[in-house]
């Protein structure tokens, strides 16, 4: 029963895998990587590990991959040209790499046969809920507290990278007219003052908001 | 041969479980409709049978019926498989909840009344939840609409801010009772006349509110049915479906509003716990579906009386309100269990030795 289980999610996870690489469609590969989460997530729970398990599916196939399929959403990117010649100097290397892979498998596999001890039936509790958070408070508090630590400056720095210059595009161009806008775009130091500002000609609204009447100009033209 | 028994505890317990849970979904469809219309000042469906109680047989075989029409331009394999992942979604966490305390069969034996007892029940949850955002996401995208699209990207950007404040304000319940388990959180929540020990009571009453605020933004309801705001996106994800992958989309999300129903019971509502449940077992099971009625019964009344928030409101009262209030409710819940008044008043209130309980 549990070989059988064992096979019908590792044949999952593989032939997930396949198809992620295969597809040409971006959200066809978005799914199949969910596919692969989940019978991975499955494969966690045979080995006793239910936590793990837990944690794959909420983080990386409700997570992450909801924010990959939601960018290809709203991209609609669309499906690629093939292009073989930039990828054909690559196979050689792929060739390689797979050899070395399936000779660690065997390696493995040989290892195993031949070795005296037989493997306990013993189902531990290391994959357990209290026994993952016990060692993660205690013995590998370091390791927890500086991962915590990288994350938080990849937040920073993506909040950052976003944030850079000023709230305006570098193309932005005023309408002539009245303008109303809000203070938020004027100057950023003043966000949270969302108080409308009014500028009754083109000029002043230049002036306020630092940016050229010329380049819209050009573009109606 | 004890595997064989196991085997077949849990499918017979499956199928009571699904059988339950879609009759009462069946009948919160026509609660729905006929209380809306008397807030509403209005009949409702009252024809089919004796006060309506046919109706949601008739919609059912209307729905089997009716033609079922694909968009020409659609993506043909995701719009198929959509409204799959979210029926199964919805429909793969009921496994998890405890509907009643342990009772005596005459032939089979002393069981516990919860077909899935495992160490991160609610880790299960939250998981099948966030796979559940799929269904309504590639429905949006796979229709080929625009008002689809739109209505997919508002419910993916909706319920992956959502699920972050809901999560928190489970956190509180989960410090309180030191388990994921279901079942072992609602055998805490023993009491004196069987309520005193509800976490509700002592002490996650703002847990309860940010869940029971966010559980109706992650199940698109009103006010947060921004996916399917009719009057901008005609009907949002599933404009494009008809017949029976609509009725798939529609259960869905019933089932959606029942399993959340059903683990605000558990962790906040003491589960199966009421008067005289330890004298009568089979109370529990009473209990625990009356209460999750009313919390329906909530959803219906909000549905009748408030109107929608608009997007910008959404994510800003998500993002700036609940979840600041959330971590502000793990604050508060962690600096009471560590001082030992906590533990008095715990050890008055949650007792499995209580008066009448």
């Amino acid at each position: 029963m549990t070989a059988l289980l064992f096979i019908l999610f590792a044949g999952l996870a593989i032939g997930c895998a396949i198809s992620m690489v295969a597809q040409r469609n971006p959200l066809y590969g978005a799914i199949s990587l969910i596919g692969v989460f989940i019978s991975l997530a499955c494969l966690y729970v045979m080995l006793a590990a239910p936590f793990i398990a837990a944690v794959q599916v909420i983080v990386y196939a409700g997570a992450i991959m909801v924010l990959v399929v939601f960018v290809i959403m709203l991209l609609n990117v669309e499906q690629e040209e093939r292009s073989p010649t930039r990828l054909r100097s690559l196979i050689p290397i792929a060739v390689g790499l797979s050899a070395i892979l399936f000779a660690e498998a065997a390696f493995i596999i040989f290892f195993v046969h031949t070795s005296p001890g037989t493997p306990t039936t013993n189902t531990s509790d290391i994959g357990l809920t209290s026994s993952i958070g016990a060692g993660l408070f205690t013995s590998y508090l370091l390791p927890f507290e500086i991962t915590s630590l990288l994350l938080l400056m990849a937040i920073v720095g993506a909040m950052t990278l976003a944030r850079r210059g000023g709230l305006l595009p570098p193309g932005a161009a005023v309408v002539p007219g009245d303008q109303v806008f809000s203070k938020e775009l004027l100057d950023r130091r003043e966000i949270g003052d969302l108080m409308p500002v009014t500028a009754h000609t083109t000029e002043e609204a230049e002036r306020l908001l630092g940016v050229s009447r010329e380049h819209h100009l050009s573009d109606d033209e | 041969m004890e595997d064989l028994k196991h085997a077949g505890f849990v499918l017979a317990g499956i199928l009571v479980a699904f059988f339950v849970v879609m009759t009462m979904v069946a009948y919160t469809v026509l609660a729905e409709r006929r209380v809306l219309g008397f807030i509403q000042g209005r009949l409702g469906p009252n024809r089919v049978g004796p006060g309506g109680f046919l109706q949601p047989l008739a919609d059912l075989v209307k729905f089997i019926f009716k033609e079922d029409i694909v968009p020409d331009k659609s993506t043909r394999f995701v719009y198929f498989l959509a409204p799959v992942i979210a029926t199964t979604a919805a429909l793969m966490t009921i496994v998890v909840y405890p509907f009643g305390p342990e009772v005596h069969l005459p032939v089979l034996g002393t069981i516990r009344l919860v077909i899935a007892r495992f160490d991160v029940a609610l880790l299960y949850v939250l998981g099948i939840t966030s796979v559940g955002v799929y269904g309504v996401a590639l429905a949006g995208w796979s229709s080929n609409n625009k008002y689809s699209l739109m209505g997919g990207l508002r419910s993916a950007a909706q319920m992956i801010s959502y699920e972050l404040a809901l999560g928190l304000a489970l956190i509180g319940v989960i410090l309180q009772s030191g388990t994921l388990d279901l079942y072992s959180i609602v055998e805490q929540q023993a009491g004196h006349l069987g309520i005193t020990g509800w976490n509700i009571i002592w002490a996650q009453e703002l847990g309860f509110l940010i869940y029971l605020i966010s559980a109706i933004a992650e199940t698109n309801r009103v006010p947060f049915d921004l996916p399917e705001a009719e009057t901008e996106l005609v009907a949002g994800f599933h404009t494009e479906y008809s017949a029976m992958k609509f009725a798939l989309f529609f259960l869905a999300e019933y089932v959606n509003m029942f399993t959340v129903s059903m683990l605000a019971t558990t962790l906040f509502l003491g589960g199966w716990n009421g008067p005289f449940v330890h004298q009568l077992p089979w109370l529990g099971v009473f209990y625990f579906l009356g209460k999750v009625i009313l919390f329906l019964f909530l959803y219906i009344w909000l549905r009748g009386t408030l109107p929608r928030f608009r997007f910008d409101q959404l994510m800003s009262f998500g993002w700036k309100f609940l979840v600041p209030t959330a971590i502000i409710n793990i604050v508060i819940t962690a600096t009471l269990q560590w001082s030992p008044v906590f533990d008095y008043v715990s050890k008055f209130l949650k007792t499995s030795t209580g008066w009448w309980g």
